[in-house]
């Protein structure tokens, strides 16, 4: 029942939300039609994207990404703008189903007529959240929605995938009682834009503070990742809404600095070309497992191998010169 | 005490009956964790502290009065409520005049929520699960007749408590009813709320200021009122085992005392005026050793306290047979399960009883129906003779082993809760919820499973089941004149006097004031439910649920047979193939009915069973409810409703989903439907309809069939 690529495409333009649904189904789609039909749909509308701020917001488990999106987002609607939130699920039981409560979180901008929030199940494949929601993004942009949020649970990889498609990438943390990394990788803080520590609000607005001091240290310890911007730490309550409107500040502060010096441009460049290179490889990994021929050397070659029978660099070159035959 | 001399014996001899297979086969694990053994000797019972008290004397094991139901049996207080004020006034006389010894106030959802009747939210709610209560005239009529310095009223509020409960003392003001001479009980436990019912209006925090303020209030103004109700009804009925009920109940107890002793009141002006409220299930001796359990739980707790009056450390409740055990299949066994469960409450020493009406898996009890299960009581207190002794179980050794299992093991979880902070802030880490909803999870696999056994759904099912008696259904018009009231109201009061009092009731809100004090003359002014609730929500704002969801749980309780569950998996899997993505489903529920259960269960199972599964927020409109869906985009839609809504509500969802392109999304319904709406939902477009006790595989099974055939045929 797939309706031609025309369809989709002045959907998505008009704005229509069953439209820019059923799109992303597609991209997410595990079937080759689907997916060709979604890159053809991506590629028309290529040029309606790139108005949007894109922003990537990633936190522990229990640090309130949920509830803070919801007060950040709705904030945003209220000044005008169109939000999109794609927030990445990964709670996924064996059987490969998921749970995706999210918008349990956000029950305000859930029903915001301003605001488009689809939860996407991770199925497991963490390479393949990337994909996915890059594309997915550009179709929101498309669609109108001029802030982008992407929502990833801070403990596994792929958050740096999601650092590498944002302008800003902001990590929310809360006050924790002395595990002040709380198993957020470093790898993160290093690509962190801005971090923010949450539920600053009662009796925990001073604790709040502590962290802040303490997170502002370790970034200092840190190499900024761009010479024209330096990471800041602020402190918000989602249930308070405080502290919500400085972020947005510190957001657009980003933009006209990074804008002006023209790094913006060049880093939106750099992403579409690493993007490309991803594709690549990601490409040619699939090209070379999916030949024939070295599907059926491989099983033989890594038995030899680990029977000592040929060394690894010999297998290994033995299987690359296949493809150059 | 050692070892009885034929114990050996006896072991030999039931070896022998079994056929050389060891004893410990018969052991059985409760749902609680226990091992409950086939034989229980005086050995058992060596060092128990809980065995050999007495009845009246600390630690209260054998009942909380001296003399128990030899002096006086318990009190038959059947909850009711259901349209407009006038039909349940009319029902309350019938009721006391067939027996009834007190009154409970069922409320429907949307006084609850503190919506008035016209409230946009609340359209498919009016008067269905409860009597429509929006000002103060109709408290008059709802206590027209009813003498309220005479008669103990219970009333199941939390939410708009400050409303209700000032609307109950005016309208006993203008019978001439003078404060300090009311009797009765205002649930008013709205850390329960939290956890599973859901009738909360505002955050924690203001929450608790508002149960303080009535503590004090009333300790002051009304001393035969009992201020709260610590419910674990709720709790067993979301799906939480008798050790869960237990705990967590005694840890709310606690965290309102602390509550109370914080904002300066002395324990024994208000610990004595504390009331619980326990739900009892079908495990028979479990739920008679939860009570006495409980009992010794809370002296042992209050005790820490240091109070003087004995009072204070005794625990008196009410009781109510299990909703959630009734069964829309064959449903006149619920008369028989209702009895067991009475009979439960009764040997563990209730203090009052609420016994179900065999048709609540249905729809509201009718006069018939409620008449059944009112006698149901008055034939255990008159005809069986069980009164004449007091805790005529107590010194049983399996009762009394099972007692102090359980006192044992709730207490673990209740030190556990004191760790985290008290029960507020363990409630704000979603440990109790998450407790409870892998309990349920667990609880509905093994009935899949056919583990626990309930005759007429998983087991001796009937081929055709028919509805041979009338069911009571709530007319439409309910809403209209509920609306016809408020205008009437609102057209003849005084405006500047209901603009002052609610002012001022707003300042109180924002200062220190007592809000029920302050909420007096704005009920007396004639200001409505919603008004009042409005003025303190703009202080205080209102709650938003976080909802977690478990995963896993319902499938590892799968051990048995696998097959059911196997094969909706790998026809999921097989979706996936082929249509690139797991079937998709939005579970939500409409309308201010709060009971998340279910919806939780199933959406917990279906994951499980390799659905992706969507949970929307609690409290969606159709409109909202679709919208989701759309943005979603799911296959289907699996509407939860078990407050009598759903001829409403889900047909309004699917004309919504057709608003905005989503005619092709599947729409089911789930709850407690009763069978004759079915051809109704299905005229509207509902595709599959699954009532109470529809076993998960089942209705996965069917729900993945609909899917089938619109996109694999």
């Amino acid at each position: 029942m797939l309706k031609s690529a025309e369809v989709y495409v002045d959907g998505v333009k008009n704005g229509n939300r069953l439209m820019l649904a059923r799109t992303i189904t597609l991209i997410e789609s595990a079937l080759p039609a689907h997916q060709e039909l979604a890159r053809e749909i991506v590629d028309r509308l290529l040029p309606e994207t790139g108005k949007g701020v894109r922003l990537g917001i990633t936190g522990v488990p229990g640090a309130g990404k949920s509830t803070f999106i919801e007060s950040f987002g709705t904030m945003l609607t209220g000044l005008g703008h169109k939000v999109a939130v794609l927030a990445i699920d990964p709670s996924s039981s064996r059987s490969g189903g998921s749970i995706l409560g999210d918008k349990t979180r956000m029950e305000k901008l859930a029903i915001n007529p301003d605001a488009f929030i689809r939860p996407s199940p991770s199925g497991g494949t963490l390479g393949g959240v990337g994909r996915k929601t890059r594309e997915t993004m550009l179709v929101c942009e498309a669609a109108g929605y001029d802030v982008v949020i992407i929502e990833t649970v801070g403990v596994g990889q792929s958050e740096t995938t999601v650092a590498s498609m944002v302008d800003f990438f902001l990590v929310l943390m809360i006050a924790g009682a002395g595990d002040e990394l709380q198993g957020i990788k470093k790898g993160v803080l290093e690509v962190a834009d801005t971090i923010v520590i949450n539920k600053a609000d009662g009796d925990n607005i001073q604790r709040a503070e502590i962290a802040r001091k303490e997170y502002e240290t370790a970034l200092h310890m840190l190499m900024p990742a761009s010479p024209n911007w330096s990471p800041r730490v602020l402190t918000c309550s989602s249930t308070q809404s405080t502290g919500i409107d400085t972020i947005w500040n510190t957001v657009l502060d980003h933009r006209n600095k990074l804008t002006q010096c023209g790094e913006m441009a060049f880093k939106r460049k750099e992403q579409a070309l690493e993007w490309m290179s991803f594709l690549l490889d990601e490409g040619l990994r699939a090209w070379f497992y999916n030949n024939p021929e070295i599907k059926k050397l491989l099983p033989t070659l890594k038995h030899d191998v680990e029977n000592r029978n040929t060394s690894p660099t010999a297998a290994a070159d033995l299987l690359l010169k296949i493809l150059t035959q | 005490m050692s070892e009885h001399p034929n114990l050996s014996k006896w072991t030999e001899l039931a070896e022998k009956q079994m056929k050389g297979k060891s004893l410990e086969t018969l052991d059985w694990t409760t749902p609680e964790g226990i091992k409950v053994k086939p034989l229980y000797t005086a050995e058992d019972l060596e060092d128990m502290e809980s065995v050999n008290t007495l009845p009246g004397m600390e630690p209260y094991v054998r009942g909380p009065m001296a003399t128990m139901y030899a002096g006086r049996p318990w009190t038959i207080r059947q909850y009711a409520g259901f349209s407009t004020a006038k039909e349940s006034n009319a029902f309350y006389h019938k009721a006391l005049a067939a027996g009834q010894k007190g009154l409970s106030v069922a409320f429907d959802l949307a006084t609850h929520r503190g919506y008035d009747s016209d409230h946009p939210r609340v359209a498919g709610d009016i008067g269905k699960a409860g009597v429509a209560i929006d000002s103060v005239e109709d408290m008059k009529i709802l206590f027209d007749g009813i003498p309220l310095d005479q008669m103990s009223v219970s009333m199941t509020m939390n939410g708009a408590v400050i409303p209700i409960l000032a609307g109950y003392i005016v309208a006993a003001e203008e019978q001439g009813v003078k404060h300090e001479q009311l009797s009765g009980t205002i649930q008013n436990d709205i850390l329960k709320e939290y956890l599973t019912r859901n009738t909360y209006i505002y955050p924690p925090e203001p929450s608790m200021r508002i149960i303080s303020d009535i503590m004090s209030f009333c300790s002051s103004n009304m001393p035969r009122y009992n201020t709260i109700s610590i419910s674990g009804y709720h709790m067993m009925e979301a799906g939480a085992n008798s050790v869960l009920q237990t705990a967590f109940t005694i840890a709310d107890g606690i965290e309102y005392v602390k509550a109370a002793l914080k904002s300066g009141m002395d324990i024994d002006t208000f610990a004595p005026r504390l009331s619980f409220f326990f739900g009892i299930g079908m495990n028979f001796f479990m739920d008679i050793a939860m009570l006495r359990a409980a009992r010794f739980l809370w002296h042992r707790a209050m005790s820490g306290f240091n109070p003087k009056n004995p009072k204070s450390s005794m625990l008196r409740t009410h009781c109510q047979t299990s909703g959630w055990s009734l069964t829309e299949q064959d449903p006149y066994n619920n008369v028989i399960r209702t009895t067991m469960e009475a009979l439960s409450a009764v040997l563990g020493g209730t203090q009052s009883l609420h016994t179900n009406s065999f048709d609540e898996a249905i729809g509201l009890p009718t006069d018939f129906s409620a008449r059944i299960a009112r006698n149901t009581q008055i034939i255990i207190q008159d005809e069986s003779n069980i009164t004449k002794v007091i805790d005529p179980l107590g010194g049983s050794y399996y009762l009394e082993s099972l007692t102090s299992a359980i006192i044992d093991e709730a207490q673990k979880i209740i030190d556990e809760i004191e760790e985290l902070g008290g029960m507020a802030k363990a409630i704000e880490s979603g440990m109790p919820k998450m407790r409870i909803e892998e309990s349920a999870a667990r609880k509905q696999a093994r009935i899949d499973q056919g583990l626990d056994v309930i005759v007429g759904v998983n087991k001796y099912q009937l081929a055709n089941e028919k509805i041979d008696f009338e069911i009571r259904e709530v007319p439409a018009s309910v809403r209209d004149e509920q609306i016809a009231r408020i205008k009437e109201i609102k057209s003849t009061r005084d405006q500047a006097a209901v603009d002052k009092a609610l002012a001022d009731l707003r300042t109180a809100a924002e200062g220190g004031g007592n809000l029920l004090e302050a909420a007096l003359p704005a009920v007396r002014a004639r200001a409505t439910v919603g008004e009042i609730s409005d003025a303190m929500e703009a202080v205080f704002g209102r709650f938003v649920a976080t909802t977690r969801c478990i995963s896993g749980a319902y499938s590892s309780e799968f051990v048995a047979d696998t097959r059911a569950i196997d094969n909706i998996k790998n026809r999921t899997n097989a979706f996936f193939d082929k249509q690139g993505r797991r079937p998709r489903m939005l579970v939500t529920k409409m309308g201010q009915d709060g009971h998340d259960r279910g919806f939780k269960v199933v959406a917990s199972a279906y994951a499980d069973l390799g659905f992706d599964v969507d949970i929307s927020p609690m409290f969606q409109t159709p409109a909202e409810a679709a919208k989701m869906a759309i943005e979603n985009d799911v296959h289907v839609v699996g509407a939860s409703s078990l407050a009598a809504g759903h001829k409403s509500l889900i047909p309004e969802l699917i004309n919504e989903l057709k608003k905005i392109g989503g005619e092709d999304i599947i729409v089911v319904a789930g709850g407690v439907i009763p069978p004759m709406d079915y051809d109704f939902l299905y005229e509207a477009g509902v595709k599959a309809v699954f009532g109470p006790g529809t076993p998960i595989p089942d209705s996965a099974d069917k729900t993945l069939r609909l899917l089938e055939e619109k996109y694999l045929s």
